[in-house]
């Protein structure tokens, strides 16, 4: 309770604070949403956000201005919001609904959404936002043309390297790629530790093996493009070829994964690490470790990926995109979008909403820029392809 | 297309009459038109609307086709050398397992229940029928809460302390998958060979025994080839439905051509995806063509005249085991899934699972599927009056044209809409309504059929007494024909809606983003291992499906 309390206020006060230095151009319709929470929590503060709120709109009257703000709200914000997600849909619903219920604009989404589905729609475009798993989908989506540019306030929270450059997509909440292990079957000691361990085909003696997920997972796709940042095409073919071969499971998402892992069907699985504190909170199965890859000295780091949203270029309901990524960059929201996921929140002010997190600076991640993904986004997915691992479940 | 002109040709002509001599192609045209109908012409509207009715039905495959010709030399050699001879082997091997099995159980328990003396045989007759509305995905749900690696069964296992070896069910692999599809469509056997078994003459066998032969020499020579076109019929719907079945296998984690279709599609891969639909449109009509091979090389007729029930006969020592075959498929196919479901139901009720967007889903299927089953009604009237009243090879060859859909496996006619309003109809693209006439392609042809047994019963006399009335053809349709037949209509509407309800690949493929149904929420749940969420859903699915097995039990 206490905790909530104060997280509500730091954001309302760091919204209005930076709602005070922000750029205009997206004030008014960052507004409405703002107001709502700032009722629904402290009202003490209240009066400072209203007054930036005022400047913001130029109007002078500071008692009627709520009032012309909610007007403002219903007249502004209406209709609906299309949003494509390929992100775990109980992730990304609750942050949806709360947008629905403080804006009143009625959410329509497609969960498991695929980013070619809108290079697919483009001539009869459907999406406003697309919210994303992978990075490079992202940018592979914004250099395609796919993306608008928008510019929310407090965007600033977000170091400038986690966003596109005109804003076509900013990530909101990181996470780091390894191992979860079945402490009942595997020791810390006997694990592998990098990445490219996986190449030796030891590991598929290990009892019971272990899993990974189907190639056209999203964040398949982000490991596959890192490494070929870091190694080149033909080890990584090679990697593929490795994993591939010598998987005992291969699923068709993380979930699956980890609680395979933990109920022992696999000794172990490569996922992201949130899966791993997921299975943490499971009342059963959840005797289980994680390794961060590439931690030892020299070595290239635990591949990083983050999650996080765009407006889709021609989007049907323009207005009402560029508010969501409004309303998605207030620090409450952040934390929303982080939600349950049990990912680190990318805006280092913010507390990872859990106990175990290890917060993105401790760890030592791979050197590559996050928007490179999205240059090798599309020959990747063709690489996953070649080698087989597209479409195998077993 | 050249029918169309012809008929308006001759429409033409017909509004000329009276006029000046008409040219002698015209007339030529004229006459060969009315050979085509037997001199019995169907009105411009009505052949308008069954073919209109016929392309539509047909767009999905053709678009298809022409996509996967177009899909390039590249795709076709990257999938004909690797992923092609796999899929094959695992699809050509499931739909082979699963028919031959569901045979031998369908037909071991038809021969039981109707020929012995089995305790309660004419309870078990409508019993062993009930796994027909399960749909198999649900049935796969519940096999995995029970039988998968994290189930019931393997907790228990794991908690006993006097078993040291692991778990031996792998219920993801193909015996998984095979029992599975197997406990789902027995029925299909069991049902047609049921139905043949009793009306089979007592004369034949009664003959047989006086030629001395025993009890199981007859059944392999009298009754098993007087069965086999019953055989072949249930063989045909199961193997279809192999080839077909999405959600069943993907919850299983088995690839066959459906589940790889769909997941190409789900990663944009479009041309991946059509070159894999013609390979499996190539299977299915293989099946198709295989079964009208065999019917037409296998006749067998039965003398009515001297019809005498068949006899029954004592099972004696074997009854104990003839009660334990019967129990055990029973509990495997109908009281396990049930119990299942019942059992997650009440503790998702408890966790509050039954909520408003529950009810939205519901409502939501509610409508789609209502709506296909409106348009079906409406749609199969003018095939199948065109078909009974003026036939004809372009009315044959109509009605043939509205059966592609129903013998497609869903994600290709989901795959050719998408292409095509996508493409060419962007108002409707994303909207429920492509749900809907995904529905109408593959199940139209459950509405032609109940509809034509209803014609079947009306004489065309009726309609000529009434046109000898004067009243227009259009007239004598909707006032004499029409409420005649209705109750048939309906029934057919009936059974578009079940199958609506509970149709899972092409849901999963077209809904627009907010438009989840059951199947569509019982799928994603099920497969996040949230089972409170998903089984009131399919516990629903299953009630409502019990509908139409009124009028399946009726037909056989």
């Amino acid at each position: 309770m206490k905790k909530s309390t104060k997280v509500l206020i730091s954001a309302v006060l760091s919204a209005s604070v930076l709602a005070a230095c922000g750029n205009n151009d997206g004030a008014n319709t960052e507004e409405p949403a703002a107001n709502t929470n700032t009722n629904a929590g402290a009202n003490e503060e209240n009066a400072t956000n209203e007054t930036n709120e005022t400047n913001a709109n130029g109007t002078d009257d500071v008692s009627n201005n709520e009032g012309n703000n909610e007007t403002a709200a219903d007249a502004e914000l209406e209709g609906e919001l299309v949003v494509y997600s390929n992100r775990n849909e109980q992730f990304v619903q609750s942050l949806l609904d709360k947008f629905e219920e403080e804006t009143g604009v009625e959410v329509r989404a497609l969960h498991g959404a695929d980013p070619l589905q809108v290079q697919e729609e483009a001539n009869n475009v459907q999406a406003d936002i697309f919210i994303s798993n992978d990075i490079g989908a992202l940018e592979y989506l914004n250099t395609e043309g796919l993306l608008s540019p928008s510019n929310p306030t407090n965007v600033e929270s977000i170091d400038e390297q986690y966003r596109a450059d005109e804003n076509e997509w900013v990530a909101i909440s990181a996470r780091a790629r390894g191992f979860i292990y079945n402490k009942d079957m595997i020791s810390e000691d006997e694990m592998p530790t990098k990445m490219e361990d996986l190449l030796d085909p030891q590991w598929a003696d290990v009892e019971n093996g272990y899993a990974i997920t189907r190639g056209g997972n999203g964040g398949m796709i982000g490991n596959v493009s890192a490494l070929r940042y870091e190694w080149g095409d033909d080890q990584t073919m090679e990697w593929i070829s490795a994993i591939q071969e010598n998987a005992a499971g291969i699923f068709e998402g993380h979930g699956d994964i980890r609680r395979a892992v933990g109920a022992g069907e696999h000794a172990f699985g490569l996922v992201n690490n949130y899966y791993y504190h997921q299975q943490l909170e499971e009342p059963t199965d959840n005797n289980v470790g994680f390794i961060y890859t590439d931690q030892g000295e020299g070595e290239m780091g635990a591949i990083a990926n983050a999650a996080g949203a765009g407006v889709v270029a021609g989007a049907p309901n323009e207005a009402n995109a560029q508010a969501f990524m409004d309303w998605l960059l207030e620090d409450e929201n952040q934390l929303e979008f982080v939600g349950e996921s049990l990912e680190v929140p990318m805006n280092p002010d913010l507390e990872p909403p859990f106990a175990e997190a290890v917060p993105f600076s401790e760890l030592q991640v791979q050197d590559m820029p996050l928007s490179e993904l999205g240059n090798y986004f599309q020959d990747t997915v063709q690489i996953i392809e070649d080698a087989g691992l597209d479409l195998e479940l077993r | 297309m050249t029918e169309e002109n012809r008929k308006q040709i001759s429409h033409t002509k017909k509004s000329q009459a009276g006029d000046k001599s008409s040219p002698a192609l015209l007339r030529f045209i004229r006459r060969r038109w009315l050979e085509t109908w037997n001199g019995n012409p169907p009105g411009f509207i009505l052949l308008t609307i069954g073919i209109v009715v016929a392309i539509l039905m047909s767009i999905p495959l053709l678009y298809v086709i022409w996509r996967s010709i177009s899909a390039g030399a590249d795709s076709w050699m990257r999938l004909l050398g690797d992923r092609i001879p796999q899929l094959l082997w695992n699809t050509v091997s499931l739909t082979v397992a699963v028919t031959a099995f569901a045979i031998v159980i369908g037909v071991s328990l038809a021969w039981i229940v109707t020929r012995t003396d089995l305790p309660g045989r004419k309870w078990w007759q409508w019993m062993l029928a009930l796994p027909l509305v399960i749909p198999p995905y649900v049935g796969a749900v519940t096999y995995i809460i029970v039988f998968g690696p994290s189930g019931f069964l393997a907790r228990a296992w794991r908690e006993s302390d006097m078993i040291t070896m692991s778990f031996p069910i792998n219920i993801y692999s193909f015996w998984g998958v095979f029992f599975v599809l197997t406990m789902f469509t027995y029925p299909y056997v069991f049902l047609i060979a049921s139905a043949s078994l009793r009306k089979m003459n007592r004369n034949f066998e009664e003959v047989a025994r006086s030629q001395g032969m025993t009890t199981s020499q007859i059944f392999w020579k009298v009754n098993l080839p007087l069965l086999r076109p019953a055989i072949g019929a249930g063989a045909i719907l199961i193997s279809l439905y192999v080839l077909s079945d999405f959600g069943a296998i993907a919850m299983m984690r088995y690839v066959t051509f459906t589940a790889a279709i769909y997941f190409q599609r789900a990663s944009f891969d479009i041309p991946s995806a059509t070159v894999l639909s013609l390979v499996l449109i190539v299977i299915t009509i293989i099946v198709l063509w295989i079964e009208a091979y065999t019917r037409r090389k296998n006749k067998f007729y039965q003398t009515s005249n001297t019809f005498r029930e068949p006899q029954i006969l004592s099972l004696g020592k074997w009854k104990p085991l003839a009660i334990i075959f019967v129990s055990s498929v029973f509990f495997m196919a109908v009281i396990l899934p049930i119990a299942v479901l019942v059992y997650w139901t009440v503790i998702g009720a408890g966790m509050g699972a039954i909520d408003s967007s529950f009810f939205e889903f519901a409502w939501n299927s509610i409508q789609v599927s209502g709506l296909a089953a409106l348009l079906c009604m409406v749609l199969a009237v003018p095939v199948i009056y065109l078909k009974s009243r003026h036939p004809s090879m372009i009315s044959t060859g109509i009605d043939k044209l509205s059966y592609t859909g129903y013998a497609l496996p869903g994600v290709i006619v989901a795959l050719g809409l998408v292409f095509i309003f996508n493409n060419h109809v962007p108002l409707l693209y994303n909207t429920f309504y492509m749900i809907a006439i995904a529905f109408v392609v593959r199940f139209l042809p459950q509405a032609m059929q109940a509809g034509e047994a209803s014609l079947s019963l009306v004489s065309p006399r009726m309609d000529e007494a009434a046109r000898s009335l004067g009243y227009p053809a259009w007239k004598v349709m909707l006032k004499v024909t029409l409420p005649s037949i209705l109750p048939g209509i309906l029934a057919g509407g009936a059974l578009v809606f079940v199958s609506s309800i509970k149709e899972l690949p092409a849901t999963l493929m077209l809904r627009p983003p907010g438009f989840d149904t059951l199947a569509v929420r019982v799928y994603y749940n099920a497969s996040e291992a949230i089972y409170h969420q998903a089984a009131p859903g399919a516990l629903l699915i299953v009630l409502v499906s019990i509908i139409p097995l009124h009028y399946l039990l009726k037909r056989y």
